[in-house]
């Protein structure tokens, strides 16, 4: 019975030994601790002894090879020109001594196509779809297939004119790269081939590559992919939003907008207790709409707070009725929009949670009383936030232009709307409007 | 052929040199299993040194300890253990000693008293002073010997367990099997002095004897054990002997620190299982016919072992993180 | 009900476990007459004798593996390691050898020993005599590692310890030997992997250690005048650690500070931490911030060395900006 050599396990760490010489050839008569081949592991070439008496025969590994610890490399026969025949077991997998790749034997003739290395560091490409049927003919122009890598899906032109004699892998599978992929063959074939990679495909054209093996034109990114790649190309407006996990977790739950406590100009990072802060903000209602925030106009100017102040001090002290100074901004930012507006004006005011909207204030005249108008839908509201602490805001568009006030030694004033609401002349001549008559509120009330 | 006086157990004779052969046939499959990659890690070979381990534990009973190395097999085996544990354990199988978690260079045989082997150089010399010391404490007449090459010999920790031992006279025998080399260097290179005076500056009684004679090993031992069951301890034993694979398996091209002659030398001259068994005819103990049957017999036990262990099952994934700790006792 | 010292709990813890099983024995430097420097086990070898209270030479690493030999094969050793900065001499036997036994050997040997050592700067006692190691214990499965942070907790650790079958490391601080704290008369122990709330709290939660207990309490002190409200927890064990207590806290007050004595980098503070950030992270309103010693060598000179070891203010301070919602590094 013959007794097998086997590629011994001789480093720490050791998976393969390279056969350095054999000492012995086949049919020599070796002795039991006889040197019997040279084998190189990571450390040193050693020499490894017969563990048997015998003939050495059926040696399958030659000098140069590299074989897995394990591996039968030959045998020691009890007779000379003994062979493996009757070894006691099969041999181990035989596969790694090959070493170069064994051409595809049952292949169809033609261009060999292979899956093209798309990334920076891409190994694999997963097929994602085949564009053309196996017989079917096709143009180097047009697109085989579909590859998706790391980072997108492409298509992949052909490459090739001519006929599918073979595709080699299925939709979803991933395939290394360099792996023939499909055959290309000049004239229609009769039996094209369709198979999976797992199940026999092709070997990886080893490198350098084979003549046949052509590698399709690294492709440009098709439309689909594009449309894939493109929202995440999109920086997230604004930037990243810096907030504690729990806050998040809390605003997530309630369905709160922490963008919309950013665009408040509340200081970050936000935590729980700002919360409260969020929640106090007016309801973003038509800001819900993309379309409209994207194309909404957001202006601000600033303005002293003394003027206002002072004629409005100027007024009490001349003995006339106390002064409405919500009316008296009404009037301001109507009179502003008048060369805009076509009939009545309404215009509401937001002041410490409570709203008063205002017929046509800037027709009223100083101290006359203003028409509360409770019903009419507004031209413009006007929110005052003077005092709040806030120093400037972004809170899209409502469902009328807003103009809000904040500020406390000057007045900030922040004009937001939606399209369409305004048009921006009318929106540039409002601010510039209203600033004007805080600047000096006598000459326009006069 | 040592001057030992003729015993007439009989049985004796022939335990120790089944137990000598049950050695180097476990070696020779270990170093078949690892060669052929069917036994993973990293094992040393205890071959050539077999009269050491045998002639001491024969000495010993199942009460008394013994610590042990990384070319630990011999020991396991000389004081009892069984082929089949302990190959699942080298091929780190759930039936092993330590249930695969251990494998060549920590099994452990808690029932027959080996408190395992240790992958450390020196490593167990406290261990095996503190059995001796707790053996004492516990009022019993138990024996550990401590196992260790004459590489350990340049660990500090053996100095102080040493002085320790001498101060309290503790039951325990540092047996140093001097095997010549230290992994891959020759002894003479790193060992400064007389390892005998090393233990005799602490007062220890040091013998030295040689390893290959089990008779002479054992008849040492036997009085070793005998007196330090008394309190006479502690004891140094020198033991001369020689490892016949390098220092690992896969130590083959060993040229550069060990000759091939040398090597001759002491496998066709002074290979202990040989010799013992020439002994034997000579005293009519046994035939050559009786030895080559226990030869056999032991080969095929070890066969079947090999055969046992190649197909039993791996320990489950679910005992990764078991005995990391042993269940608690604590109200 | 009565106030005892640190020094004088464990003591007593001994003294009971001691007449309660005859197996246990302690053995260390200076540990019978002398009773150690810090003179913890005075009175103990009058009692019990030589035999089980043991002075050994200066041999850190050879003692410990005495212990682990002894654990081994039936005793019950309590090692005495005068320092905790030793502890880098008994390295190899407590890691390599005590920690691994019991699952190298497949659950088979048990190594049930007591390694009372201590830790804690401000003694004025430089590089040497300083350290805070338990992490790097603690960081080794098979070693459980408790940190009394009281009398009472010195006490009912130590006999859990004792009664445990595994390596257990209990670190005391040194500096807390004479502080008195309550502790019963009749007998309890601390189980391990319970941790202590020691002050409940709404706005955050200081997770503080042995020695760092005292410096939790005093912060949470300093916060309460500041309308701030902390709980304060001991894990009084850090393996096994008890992770739910933890959690439950930290989910509560969203906010979490860990204090710890060992150097903070890579340690037992940033461990706690990690966990929470893991396991609570979305209750978290605030960044987990450490407080350990600073990484460098305890200085000497008391100017320096008490810049090195967190301090209630700092941690009030740190407190205070996490709660206010203040920017941290994290942000």
């Amino acid at each position: 019975m013959p007794h097998e050599v086997i590629m011994p396990a001789l480093g720490m760490a050791q998976e393969t030994g390279q056969i350095v010489a054999w000492l012995k050839a086949a049919g020599d008569a070796v002795k039991a601790g006889e040197p019997l081949m040279e084998v190189e592991t990571d450390k040193a070439t050693m020499e490894v002894e017969a563990q048997f008496d015998g003939f050495l025969a059926d040696i399958r590994a030659e000098a140069g090879a590299n074989v897995p610890v394990g591996e039968v490399v030959a045998l020691i026969a009890d007779r000379p020109g003994g062979t493996g025949e009757g070894a006691s077991s099969p041999p181990a997998a035989p596969a790694a001594s090959a070493g170069g790749g064994a051409a595809p034997d049952d292949l169809p003739e033609g261009e060999a196509i292979i899956m093209p290395a798309l990334g920076m560091a891409q190994d694999t490409g997963i097929l994602v779809a085949w564009l053309k049927a196996p017989g079917e003919a096709v143009g180097r122009d047009e697109v085989l297939l579909e590859v998706e890598t790391d980072k997108s899906t492409m298509e992949v032109p052909a490459g090739a004119d001519g006929y599918i004699a073979a595709l080699l892998a299925e939709a979803g599978e991933e395939v290394p790269v360099g792996a023939t992929i499909a055959v290309i063959s000049t004239s229609k074939p009769e039996n094209p081939v369709q198979r999976s990679a797992a199940t026999g495909g092709a070997p990886v054209a080893p490198s350098p590559m084979p003549e046949t093996a052509k590698p399709v034109a690294t492709g440009t990114p098709a439309a689909a992919a594009e449309k894939k790649v493109a929202p995440a190309a999109v920086p997230t407006q604004g930037g990243r939003i810096l907030a504690s996990p729990k806050a998040r977790r809390l605003a997530a739950a309630e369905g709160l907008d922490l963008a919309r406590l950013r665009d408040a100009g509340v200081p970050q990072p936000f935590h729980v207790a700002d919360l409260d802060t969020l929640r106090a903000l007016p309801s973003p209602g038509a800001a819900a709409n993309p379309a409209q925030a994207a194309a909404s106009l957001h202006l601000t100017a600033e303005a002293p707070a003394t003027a206002l102040a002072e004629l409005v001090a100027w007024i009490a002290g001349e003995g006339n009725a106390p002064v409405d100074a919500a009316g008296l901004l009404a009037g301001f930012a109507a009179g502003a929009l008048r060369p805009h507006a076509e009939g009545s004006l309404i215009v509401a005011v937001e002041r410490h949670g409570q709203r008063r909207s205002y017929a046509d204030p800037d027709r009223g005249g100083l101290g006359s009383a203003p028409q509360p108008q409770e019903k009419a839908a507004p031209a413009l509201i006007l929110r005052d936030l003077r005092g709040s602490g806030l120093t400037g805001l972004r809170l899209g568009a409502e469902e009328a232009p807003v103009l809000t006030l904040t500020g406390d030694d000057r007045i900030c004033l922040t004009l937001e709307c939606a399209a369409g609401q305004l048009s921006p002349a009318a929106a540039l001549d409002l601010m510039t409007g209203v600033a004007a008559r805080l600047n000096d509120p006598l000459r326009h009330l006069l | 052929m040592a001057a030992a006086k003729r015993k007439t157990n009989t049985e004796a004779y022939l335990r120790m040199y089944r137990q000598m052969v049950r050695i180097r046939s476990f070696e020779d499959n270990a170093n078949q299993l690892y060669l052929s990659a069917r036994m993973p890690g990293l094992t040393h070979m205890y071959s050539g040194e077999e009269a050491v381990a045998v002639g001491i534990c024969e000495a010993l009973t199942d009460d008394d300890k013994i610590t042990s190395t990384h070319r630990g097999h011999g020991h396991c085996v000389a004081k009892g253990a069984e082929f089949r544990q302990m190959f699942c354990e080298l091929l780190g199988k759930e039936e092993g000693y330590c249930r695969g978690k251990g494998g060549s260079m920590h099994i452990a045989d808690q029932s027959h008293g080996n408190l395992g082997a240790n992958a450390i150089v020196g490593g167990s010399m406290g261990i095996a002073t503190g059995a001796a010391l707790s053996a004492r404490l516990r009022g019993t007449d138990e024996v550990t010997v401590c196992f260790f090459g004459d590489g350990a010999t340049a660990q500090g920790l053996w100095y102080e367990v040493m002085n320790m031992a001498a101060l309290w006279k503790l039951p325990v025998i540092y047996a140093c099997e001097n095997n010549g080399y230290s992994e891959y260097t020759r002894t003479d290179e790193i060992a400064a002095g007389s390892l005998m005076k090393r233990a005799e500056a602490f007062g220890i009684e040091a013998h030295q004897v040689d390893g290959q004679d089990v008779l002479a090993v054992n008849d040492l031992a036997a009085k070793l054990v005998a007196r330090a069951r008394k309190g006479e301890g502690p004891f140094f034993i020198e033991l001369e002997t020689y490892r016949y694979h390098g220092h690992h398996v896969g130590d083959i091209n060993r040229n550069y620190y060990r000759s091939k002659e040398e090597e001759t030398i002491w496998k066709e001259n002074r290979d202990p299982i040989v010799n013992f068994g020439v002994w034997l005819a000579k005293e009519g103990i046994a035939t050559e016919a009786d030895l080559q049957e226990i030869r056999d017999t032991v080969k095929a036990d070890a066969e079947a072992a090999v055969a046992y262990a190649l197909d039993a099952a791996y320990p489950p994934a679910a005992e990764v993180d078991m005995h990391v700790y042993a269940p608690d006792t604590a109200a | 009900m009565r106030e005892i010292t640190l020094s004088r709990a464990v003591n007593e813890a001994i003294a009971e476990e001691m007449r309660r099983d005859p197996t246990i024995f302690l053995m260390g430097e200076d540990v019978a007459e002398a009773g150690t420097p810090f003179k913890v086990l005075s009175g103990l070898v009058e009692e019990f004798g030589t035999e089980r209270i043991i002075d050994t030479p200066i041999s850190e690493p050879g003692f410990m593996g005495l212990a682990v030999g002894a654990a081994m094969t039936g005793s019950r050793p309590i090692v005495d390691l005068m320092f905790g900065d030793f502890l880098f001499l008994v390295m190899d036997q407590l890691c390599n050898q005590a920690a691994k036994i019991h699952y190298m050997s497949g659950g088979k040997l048990n190594v049930p020993l007591v390694l009372r050592t201590n830790l804690g700067a401000t003694r004025r006692s430089a590089a040497q005599h300083s350290q805070s190691l338990h992490a790097l214990v603690a960081h080794i499965p098979g070693l459980k590692v408790a940190l009394p942070s009281s009398a009472y907790e010195a006490k009912g650790l130590m006999k859990t310890a004792i009664r445990d079958n595994n390596p257990v490391v209990i670190f005391e601080d040194k500096l807390m030997y004479n502080d008195k704290a309550p502790v019963p008369e009749e007998e309890y122990l601390i189980p391990f992997g319970q941790a202590a709330v020691l002050r409940e709290g709404r706005d955050l939660t200081l997770v503080a250690t042995s020695s760092m207990v005292q410096v939790a309490r005093a912060a949470a002190e300093v916060l309460a005048r500041d309308g701030i409200s902390a709980e304060v927890i001991d894990p009084r064990t850090i393996v096994p650690l008890d992770e739910a207590t933890i959690l439950d806290s930290v989910r509560k007050t969203s906010r979490a500070i860990v204090i710890d004595e060992g150097h903070q980098s890579f340690g037992v503070s940033a461990e706690i931490a990690a966990r929470i950030s893991e396991k609570a992270f979305y209750h978290l309103d605030a960044p987990v911030l450490r407080f350990g010693a600073m990484d460098v060598p305890v200085p000497f000179s008391p100017a320096l060395e008490d810049l090195t070891v967190p301090t209630p203010d700092r941690v009030a301070e740190a407190a205070r900006r996490i709660v206010r919602g203040e920017m941290t590094d994290a942000a």
